[in-house]
């Protein structure tokens, strides 16, 4: 990450090569549509490379900075294509193609994410899922599920940190 | 409040914050030590959710980014890591208007504003009586051509900055005053414009240092590097 923020071209093509796998990935799952997971994806790195010099290992990892940028736009874009659509405005054609309502995950994926998160109790899965892959606020995902905000809350809270703590036992 | 507040780091955590309350919350976070500390751990917890829908991306996208990047051009990342401060703000915490001008994740804290105290005879007459107050901080900045400012800040957390003989910028660049903090952040304390009058602040926290800086027009979440000069207390 030094080199990468010295402006080292070199650095910077091993960091794409380690964490974009990640990073589109999450674009995809969040926007929904390859173009646009695309848009996401180069933006997060020309950050990345503007901001390289600005990162401090001492608040989180590598990854948990990119991931935190990556995930930020994403949900952006897709609450600002929402309201577009909540303004009946037209959307295009290759904008996110399903309302946020959704179930963000589906079928076998949605398995195998259940899976590989498996220190999560089924209450905290479906409300990481809904914020975090449906892009939906605390607020949306506790009116869906006629759940209190709190409850929402502290379900989120612990499943993350229930996900955390296992990053540690690796 | 507070607590409310110390509530919401999770749901900030994965972005599920409407837009005012996600700005009343980086607002809560710029002051808060404990939730800076429980986001970082929250985040990492997130960027696991994150790696299980990883895909690989098309090769051509690899391509698109470094011909940006090297559009973009080295010049942009200015190292200062010769220096013994440089900016460390990367967790997201976005407060002022100047905000608006940043790609969505990164951070700035403008903590306060500049503002004039009546003209800037006003400012230079306030920040002298300021320096003469007991326990206030007084520092200079300096160059290798000698004094460019001089920076006042009380124990009641006035602050002043009075330049003095600071080349005018270019209309696109401005000067920015930044506060260290005891944990090394920097933290925008006033965009000055290209031609830095007296300015006052307020800053309430403990302090290690001022920088000054030169940046785009408008001020930045998190310095270029290009440092006019900095000040260790």
């Amino acid at each position: 990450m030094t080199r990468v923020a010295q402006g080292d071209a070199e650095a910077f093509s091993e960091l794409y090569d380690q964490t974009s796998s990640m990073i589109y990935g999450l674009a995809v799952r969040v926007v929904r549509s390859e173009a646009l997971a695309e848009e996401v994806t180069q933006e997060v790195y020309l950050q990345v490379w503007r901001q390289a010099s600005g990162f401090d290992a001492q608040r989180g990892s590598v990854k948990s900075w990119m991931a935190t940028m990556a995930h930020r736009r994403a949900v952006d874009v897709v609450r600002r294509s929402q309201s577009a659509r909540d303004r009946e405005l037209k959307v295009p054609a290759d904008g996110p193609v399903a309302d946020i309502a959704e179930m963000a995950i589906l079928g076998d994926e949605r398995d195998r994410v259940r899976a590989a998160l498996s220190s999560l109790t089924d209450l905290q899965f479906q409300v990481i899922e809904m914020a975090y892959f449906g892009g939906l606020t605390y607020r949306e995902v506790a009116e869906r599920l006629d759940t209190p905000l709190a409850t929402v809350k502290t379900r989120i809270r612990d499943g993350l940190t229930r996900l955390r703590s296992t990053l540690g036992e690796e | 409040m507070m607590d409310e507040m110390h509530d919401l780091v999770a749901a900030y955590a994965v972005d599920a914050l409407d837009d005012s309350e996600r700005a009343e919350y980086e607002a809560h976070l710029a002051d808060c030590v404990e939730c800076r500390e429980e986001l970082a751990r929250l985040s990492d917890g997130a960027a696991a959710v994150a790696e299980t829908v990883s895909v690989t991306p098309p090769p051509q996208l690899k391509e698109r980014v470094m011909a940006a990047v090297r559009e973009e051009g080295a010049t942009n990342v200015v190292s200062i890591d010769d220096r013994r401060w440089r900016p460390r703000l990367w967790v997201p915490f976005a407060v002022a208007a100047v905000a608006a001008l940043v790609l969505g994740a990164v951070a700035i804290i403008q903590a306060f504003a500049m503002n004039d105290l009546s003209g800037p005879g006003g400012v230079i007459a306030a920040a002298e009586a300021a320096a003469n107050e007991p326990g206030a901080i007084v520092a200079e900045f300096a160059t290798d051509t000698g004094a460019v400012g001089q920076v006042v800040l009380t124990t009641d957390g006035e602050g002043y900055l009075v330049p003095s003989g600071l080349e005018t910028l270019p209309e696109d660049r401005t000067y920015q005053l930044w506060v260290i903090t005891p944990d090394e952040l920097a933290i925008s304390a006033g965009v000055l414009g290209n031609e830095p009058v007296p300015s006052r602040f307020t800053w309430t926290d403990d302090v290690a240092g001022f920088a000054l800086t030169r940046e785009v027009a408008g001020g930045v979440v998190s310095s270029e590097g290009d440092v006019v000069s900095v000040v260790e207390l």
